[in-house]
């Protein structure tokens, strides 16, 4: 388990084709994370409109992926192909970093933060987001 | 190391205005993460990992209710303990 000290905290991206919700979904998981953990949302396509913008996307990356790593949540469609398309622009060690999570993005996003917030490894925070898939909410 | 594990099982209460939501589910759950025992949270008839964010929430645990904290494992007694005196600390 990794709750060793380590230099910081995995952080996480959120990328959404709205703007609205990637910020405030990224809100939402810093109220329940606490502050100690990175996050950068990328929301939106270039000037304001719905959709993805590669450049904010690899931006929201580099921003997020610390020394501990970052696990990249992602809504639908294009979003993926952005996320896919802007690690394709980032060295290997960097996206050695980075895990890509197949996960429903808010709840994905509550359970990935919050365990990144207790010291978890990136490994670790990446099942969590994944866990989101089979946690009943009823 | 001990063949059969004793659950150590304790009860608290929510304080009357804070529900088992948003920051306070955070809270309680980094506090269970600290400890390596297996520790669950029941309340309305439902059963929660204390370390899972999305059970926790899934309780729907409303300000005042009584939480039935069971652990077990390594330090359950200690985690069952911590757990209880922060419940209704929470807010």
């Amino acid at each position: 388990m990794g709750r060793e000290s380590r230099n910081g905290f995995v952080g996480l991206v959120l990328v959404s084709h709205s703007a609205a919700i990637a910020e405030g979904l990224a809100e939402l998981v810093a109220q329940v994370a606490g502050p100690s953990v990175p996050i950068a949302a990328a929301g939106g396509g270039p000037d304001g409109t719905f959709g993805t913008d590669g450049g904010r996307v690899l931006e929201a990356l580099r921003e997020a992926v610390g020394s501990a790593g970052a696990v990249v949540l992602m809504d639908l469609g294009s979003s993926v192909l952005s996320v896919r398309a802007a690690c394709g622009e980032l060295p290997e060690e960097m996206l050695a970093r980075l895990r890509v999570a197949d996960a429903p993005l808010v709840e994905g996003a509550i359970a990935a933060g919050v365990t990144a917030s207790t010291g978890g490894s990136l490994d670790e925070v990446l099942t969590a987001a994944q866990e989101a898939r089979t946690v009943a909410k009823l | 190391m001990p063949s059969s594990e004793t659950e150590v099982r304790t009860t608290a209460t929510l304080p009357a205005e804070v529900p088992l939501h948003a920051r306070p589910a955070g809270d309680f759950v980094r506090a269970a993460a600290q400890f390596p025992a297996d520790i669950s949270v029941a309340a309305n008839g439902r059963r929660a990992n204390a370390k899972s964010i999305l059970e926790i929430l899934a309780l729907g645990a409303l300000g005042g209710t009584e939480l039935v904290i069971a652990a077990s494992g390594d330090r359950a007694a200690e985690a069952a303990e911590h757990l209880a005196g922060l419940v209704p600390q929470l807010g």
